[in-house]
Order: C-alpha cells, then sequence, then structure tokens
C-alpha cells in the first residue's frame, strides 16, 4: 500500500482506540438493562414456575389473573443472594422489585430484588431497588 | 420421539452441569462466538477472492490459508453450539428462528460440497500470479456462502431476542 493509505488507516485506528474509552464506562452502566425502562417497578404475585440455569433463571408468575415473566440472575448471582429454587415452589407468593420491559404490551420485568416471606433476596446489591 | 430425545440431552448431567455454571456457559458461549468469527472472517475473504476480488492475489494461496481457519471455526462453532443447545434443547428446538438458523447451516453445507466437487474439476492455474478467472458456477458458491453463512449469523443472533 502507499504511504497516505498507510498513514489514513493509522491515524484512524489510533482515533478508534481513544474513543474506546469513554464508550466503555458508558456501556458499563447499563448492561442488560436497555430493553426496561428506568423507573423502579413493583410485581406481587404466586408462582406458576420456575426455571434457574444459563443463560439466565425465568419465574413465572401469576399476578391477578395475569401471566407475567420475570427474569432472574444466572446461578452465581442467585446463589450470591441466597435465592434458591425451592423458595419458588408453585404457588409461593412472592414480590418482585426490578424494571418491567419499555414495551408496554409485554408483562415482562427483570428482577433486582424479590421479597418471599418477608425476607430479601438482592439480586443486584449495588443497585437501588 | 424426537422430543423426548432432546428431553433427555437436556436433562443429562452435562446440560444441567453447564446450566449452573458461573464461568464454564459463559466461557462456552466466548467459544462459540469465537468459531463464528473464525469462519465468518476467513470464508468471506475467501469468497470475496472466488467471486473476483483482489484478481492478483494468487487464489491458491488464499485457499490454503483461509479454508482450514474457515473450517476450523466451523468446527469450533458446532461443537460449542451443541453444548450451548443442550441447555435449552427443547425450547431452541421450538424456535423458528433457530430452525431456520438450521436450515440456513444446512444449505451452507451444501454449497460447501458443492463448491469442493466443482473446484476439484477444474486445474487451478500453478505457478503463475493470476489465477483462471473462476467459472460461474464457483462465482455463484462464493456469493451463496457469502449469503448463508452471514444469515445463520444474524439468525442465531435473534434466537436470545424473540
Amino acid at each position: 500500500m502507499n504511504r497516505r493509505t498507510f498513514l489514513l488507516q493509522t491515524a484512524s485506528l489510533a482515533i478508534l482506540a481513544a474513543l474506546g474509552g469513554p464508550l466503555a464506562r458508558a456501556a458499563s452502566a447499563h448492561h442488560g438493562w436497555g430493553w426496561a425502562t428506568d423507573e423502579e417497578f413493583e410485581l406481587s404475585g404466586h408462582v406458576t414456575g420456575v426455571k434457574f440455569g444459563n443463560p439466565h433463571g425465568e419465574l413465572s408468575l401469576d399476578v391477578k389473573g395475569e401471566a407475567w415473566l420475570v427474569e432472574i440472575g444466572q446461578p452465581w448471582r442467585n446463589e450470591r443472594a441466597g435465592l434458591t429454587e425451592d423458595l419458588l415452589a408453585v404457588g409461593t407468593k412472592v414480590t418482585v422489585h426490578g424494571h418491567r420491559s419499555a414495551n408496554r404490551d409485554e408483562k415482562l420485568m427483570k428482577a433486582e430484588r424479590l421479597v418471599i416471606a418477608g425476607k430479601d433476596y438482592n439480586l443486584y446489591p449495588d443497585r437501588q431497588s | 420421539m424426537l422430543m423426548e430425545f432432546l428431553a433427555g440431552l437436556e436433562g443429562s448431567a452435562l446440560a444441567a452441569g453447564l446450566r449452573g455454571s458461573k464461568w464454564v456457559y459463559p466461557l462456552v458461549n466466548a467459544g462459540h462466538i469465537a468459531g463464528i468469527a473464525l469462519l465468518f472472517g476467513a470464508i468471506a475473504g475467501f469468497d470475496l477472492r472466488l467471486m473476483g476480488a483482489w484478481p492478483r492475489v494468487p487464489q491458491e494461496a488464499l485457499a490454503k490459508v483461509l479454508v482450514p481457519v474457515a473450517g476450523t471455526g466451523l468446527c469450533l462453532a458446532a461443537g460449542f453450539g451443541s453444548l450451548l443447545f443442550i441447555v435449552k434443547a427443547t425450547e431452541y428446538a421450538a424456535s423458528s428462528l433457530f430452525l431456520a438458523k438450521m436450515v440456513m447451516l444446512a444449505i451452507g453445507l451444501a454449497n460447501l460440497l458443492a463448491y469442493r466437487l466443482l473446484s476439484r474439476r477444474l486445474a487451478w492455474s500453478h505457478g503463475s500470479a493470476a489465477a483462471p478467472p473462476s467459472p460461474l458456477l464457483l462465482r455463484l458458491c462464493g456469493a451463496v456462502s457469502l449469503v448463508v453463512w452471514l444469515s445463520v449469523l444474524v439468525l442465531g443472533r435473534l434466537v436470545g431476542y424473540f
């Protein structure tokens, strides 16, 4: 390649690399929450089904006759919070604090904190919930 | 019949281990992506050459490097992909996006086979810097390959969103 092409390409790479820093900072704040709204959301209902495990756990709730899906954490996150599958037997009453889908038609939310029998299980202690 | 077999895979100790792991599943996922990167990156270069790009670059030399890299990528993607699959086998099997991905994968492999059979019947021009122009069929294999592997990639990614 000629000298001009080489210089142009190297300069472009350098600029991209320099942009990487601030972009990485911005990205770390919102990974995985992009599809949900920013406000805190609370839901109470009875467990109709639960599935733990990678890629992420899922909890089905009956909320006054409506079927809701709650995304719970990865195995290590649930373990860290003390949340086990046996705590979520069918019929258990549970309150979930987190963020609901930005698509209002979807009955889907991502859990930050669960309250079962008066006890807190915080999946994201760094986040306010 | 099939659903029972898939349920069996999903209930296996291997699948359970992957489901409950902290590091293994994410690393297997990363391995799947690495395989895809090698496959698509290498084959894109070779397909473009097949279609006539960089005419002065010897095709045989490119083939020697890019085809093994792409092939390795395919094996890695398929291997790690199978591990990812068993974790939710019944759910993936019921997903039309996943099934579309499998159909495209089959087409990709069929196209690969067709290319190998076609290219074997054509003489490479050894020793000269410029490869003979690919006949239309080989160019077509290149184009199909590019479109199909990109489709497999996109469909695979969409599985996680719908």
